[in-house]
């Protein structure tokens, strides 16, 4: 009789361990590539929401008025940043996107009243132009900046680290950095760009402040200042931000995305995103600056109901990068064949790193990126952000809420025993906190 | 018959930083007079993102001296703490004295003087400007460089010029050692002349010094397998 073959994989060398074993040997070097951490993590999935039905009043899920007005940088700027809905757009270099995605994010958050966030290659004029609000990044790398475009931003946000690589630096190889790049970050063109991993003028918090003193005297003590750190350390090191005289503290967990790191960082360091956060509001409930000092999360938020779920827990905002390029196309199923020439397929491309994007977001190809039309970039990302916004507006309604503000911690209980400790939230239908109880 | 002044003198003894800033930025507004800071105390962020001013300082300043500014003329008579320059676009800034850490840290353009010694980490990320110390530099001097000229008339601690991309390194002392991708190249008329020319202003003699010449070996400008031994 025949029969199937049973074939056996060893949970130790699964295909892809011996896939990276073998990659290693060829290249002589750790693995380095685009997207986020591939592994699961506990998230903003494993949480649930408690609606209303006899102890709370819902209100009417399509017609009733739901506020998303978001204030950040309340605590010494003149100008805070006021936005119309609690969602911004995550820094993202002119370099690792190209010309055609930032303009589109530019426009889309504009379209919103939101922010967008320069990135590790300066200000991009278009991309000044095309946002109505923009937030101005000082990175370790200070590439492009200076006090011209610093006058220009609506925010600062001092960039400590990122949630795909806390304690690396950005990486941009060579083929991406073509003769505008070069130019805007006064490197030779065609050469890899590794940033440093840690700021040139500042080390310690201590300094920090000073720095920050800096910045504020620079722009007149007018905008907020943001600082924004990858996701490890997160009380001890929000509670120094704040010390250090952060108008808001920018969160990204794990599940954080890049344009190009080693593989070993994305998987292997940092906390997810949900512990993160809870992490992040108790440090500013300890010290007593919650509320005080806004707290904007980011890291792998892809929903509403994400969004809805950050709130709850104490964020009072969200930031999205990777899901925005998903929204203008990444990993659609187009361009086939391009995705086979780099080895892939839709819905697996993490090849941002090789600068052949096959839909153009994240190449300097000019071919390519033709292939990313901005007004039809512009119009899928605003369509997302509003869907976004419409999701979070119908979970706080049937919440009770007429502010998506006014989602509670109360709201929530947790699925799983490990999203219960991560929360401190109540496993579903019963009392019990892991961990606590 | 009015009479018009030919320096402004503030008084830093009973002001905030912000009240010496928003005078010096009035200034620079208004009228190109220049203006003479008295007991600045060793105060930080003295004259940051400020546009075209002449300012004289009489005594010792903190952090970030002159950070951020763009076609300025400072001089400071006395020390200087961190960062004395940082991101300058273009101007000059002299410091009549030694300086801290991170001197000049990614200044674009312009040129610092230091007529003393700096400490460590000087000329870090340094983007395009000329960075002069009559003395030592400390270690990690001229780290991530990529652009720009850094003359050293004395010694350099270690890890010079460590992950530069480009630019030159003139030290005239000893190297204690050189960082990451960075290699000693032979001098030729041309760096001799760039060195007089700088120097002679500052009243150096060049030829005093045995200037060697730091450049960026290009062993790191492509990653790839088995180049460990370079970090």
């Amino acid at each position: 009789m025949d029969s199937e073959k049973v074939l056996k994989t060893s949970s130790t060398y699964t295909p892809e361990a011996i896939a990276a074993i073998q990659e290693r040997a060829e290249l002589g070097r750790y693995m380095i590539r685009g997207y986020g951490a591939f592994r699961n993590v506990p998230r903003f999935d494993d949480l649930v929401f408690l609606t209303t039905s006899l102890t709370r009043l819902p209100l009417e899920g399509y017609r009733e008025k739901c506020t998303t007005k978001t204030l950040i940088g309340t605590r010494y700027a003149q100008r805070p940043m006021e936005l119309d809905i609690p969602i911004t757009i995550a820094g993202m270099s002119f370099g690792a996107l190209s010309y055609n995605a930032k303009v589109a994010l530019g426009r889309a958050a504009t379209l919103l009243g939101t922010s967008t966030t320069t990135g590790d290659g300066g200000m991009l004029p278009a991309e000044r132009e095309a946002s109505s609000k923009l937030v101005y990044q000082c990175l370790p790398s200070r590439y492009g900046f200076n006090p011209t475009d610093l006058k220009k931003a609506d925010a600062i946000e001092i960039v400590v680290g990122q949630g795909a690589k806390p304690g690396g630096g950005g990486l941009l190889l060579g083929q991406k950095v073509n003769k505008v790049v070069a130019g805007m970050r006064t490197l030779p063109e065609g050469v890899d760009q590794r940033s440093p991993c840690r700021h040139p003028d500042w080390i310690g918090p201590d300094d920090l402040r000073i720095k920050i003193e800096e910045l504020r005297e620079a722009t007149d003590w007018e905008i907020p200042i943001y600082v924004k750190m990858g996701a490890t350390r997160v009380k001890d090191d929000v509670k120094l931000a704040v010390k250090a005289g952060a108008d808001a503290i920018v969160l990204d967990g794990m599940e954080g995305g890049t344009a190009a790191t080693q593989s070993i960082f994305q998987e292997h360091a940092g906390i997810p995103t949900l512990p993160a956060l809870v992490q992040a509001v108790e440090a500013l409930q300890e010290i007593g600056v919650y509320g005080e000092v806004q707290l904007v999360i980011s890291g792998g938020i892809r929903s509403g109901p994400d969004v809805a779920k950050a709130l709850a827990l104490g964020a009072d905002a969200v930031s999205l990068g990777t899901a925005t390029l998903i929204a203008m196309g990444c990993n659609k199923p187009v361009y086939v064949e391009d995705y086979h020439k780099l080895g892939t397929e839709p819905y697996h491309c993490h090849h941002c790193h090789t600068g052949m994007c096959p839909v153009g977001i994240t190449t300097q190809d000019a071919e390519l990126m033709q292939r990313l039309p901005i007004e039809e970039a512009t119009t899928y990302v605003a369509n997302y952000l509003q869907s976004l916004v419409m999701e979070v507006q119908s979970l706080a309604r049937a919440c009770g809420k007429s502010d998506v503000h006014n989602l509670e911690r109360e709201d929530l209980v947790a699925l799983t025993l490990e999203a219960s400790a991560m929360a401190k939230l109540p496993l579903a239908g019963t009392d019990f906190i892991m961990g606590q109880s | 018959m009015q009479t018009i002044p030919q320096q402004i003198v503030i008084d830093c003894t009973n002001l905030t930083t912000r009240e010496i800033n928003q005078k010096l930025k009035a200034l620079a507004a208004s009228e190109s007079i220049p203006a003479k800071l008295l007991n600045p105390a060793g105060r930080h962020n003295l004259a940051v993102g400020i546009t075209q001013i002449a300012i004289a300082i009489d005594g010792p300043v903190g952090y970030y001296c002159g950070g951020l500014s763009d076609n300025v003329n400072i001089e400071v008579f006395g020390d200087c703490g961190w960062s004395v320059g940082e991101n300058l676009m273009s101007g000059n800034i002299t410091i009549h004295g030694n300086a801290s850490a991170n001197t000049a840290a990614s200044a674009h353009g312009g040129k610092i003087c230091i007529l003393g010694n700096a400490g460590p980490r000087a000329g870090i990320s340094l983007k395009g400007a000329t960075l002069i110390v009559s003395g030592n530099v400390g270690y990690g001097s001229a780290f991530m460089m990529q652009q720009g000229c850094m003359i050293v008339c004395g010694d350099a601690g270690a890890n010079l010029a460590d992950s530069i991309y480009e630019g030159a390194i003139f030290v005239g002392g000893e190297i204690n050692s050189l960082g990451a991708d960075a290699k000693l190249e032979p001098m030729n008329d041309t760096d001799w002349q760039l060195l007089e020319q700088e120097l002679s202003a500052l009243n150096i003699s060049a030829r005093d010094y045995n200037f060697k010449k730091v450049i960026c070996a290009k062993q790191l400008y492509h990653f790839k397998a088995k180049d460990w031994g370079n970090y």
